[in-house]
């Protein structure tokens, strides 16, 4: 019945929950994380690599990415259309973040990928 | 008596374009703050994203990226982005503890707003320590 109420009778409270839930996801991994920077303190390149390399590190940190791009196209997008009133630029710049989002998620994966 | 015509209207309005007699109640400060502080978390990303790929590519580029960290002014820098993630932070967290309808009255939401910014101030006074 939730599902429902959150999918077809009102489809803007999909993208409330969804900010909602990627910040709730990145809370928890950034509080890990300062958590796990301070145990561990991998000061130095070899520490820090060895730090980075474990493959659930780069599954949180992709999940974390993909969780705060996600946050920020929703962000980006109430502040546009707070403050741009011309549409024709207000699409232009959206499409200018819609883009760069995007650009962001393969870039991160890259890294992830070659680390 | 006539009504008055919707530009007299106007006219009749009290005008107040000096912004800076105009002072936020906390509410709204911790809120627009939040807002500033996405747009520059947003508009940082890839510095962030270039700064933690020469961390791991290799020893060469982590100790350049170092080297540059380590300027006082880029520290100046980090101090405003650590500003910026621990106010959007906080009071995110705030605003989910609002949604599930936790301390939405007056007097509770500008306590938690006063608590917000000085969990703030404190987590970036520690930041600024550790850097520095």
């Amino acid at each position: 019945m939730l599902i429902q109420l959150l999918t077809n009778k009102y489809p803007g409270m999909r993208l409330w929950l969804s900010q909602r839930l990627s910040a709730v996801i990145m809370a928890i991994y950034i509080v890990f994380l300062i958590a796990l920077l301070i145990i561990q303190q991998p000061v130095g390149f070899d520490a820090w690599h060895v730090f980075v390399s474990p493959a659930w590190f780069k599954l949180t940190t992709f999940l974390f990415f993909v969780s705060l791009f996600s946050h920020a196209w929703l962000g980006v997008r109430d502040v546009l259309k707070d403050y741009i009133f011309n549409p024709d630029l207000r699409n232009f710049l959206q499409i200018i973040v819609d883009v760069l989002l995007l650009v962001y998620l393969v870039w991160v994966s890259v890294i992830l990928w070659n680390i | 008596m006539q009504q008055a015509r919707p530009q007299e209207k106007n006219k009749l309005r009290p005008k107040n374009l000096n912004l800076f007699t105009i002072r936020l109640p906390i509410n709204a400060l911790v809120s627009i703050l939040h807002r500033a502080a996405g747009m520059v978390l947003f508009l940082m990303l890839p510095i962030i994203l270039l700064a933690f790929q020469r961390s791991v590519s290799s020893q060469s580029t982590y100790t350049a990226l170092v080297e540059i960290l380590n300027a006082w002014f880029i520290k100046l820098m980090l101090i405003g982005l650590a500003w910026a993630f621990f106010h959007h932070f906080f009071a995110g967290i705030r605003h989910l503890m609002q949604d599930i309808h936790w301390m939405t009255s007056l007097q509770k939401a500008r306590f938690s707003g006063r608590v917000v910014l000085w969990l703030v101030g404190f987590a970036v006074a520690i930041f600024a320590l550790v850097i520095w």
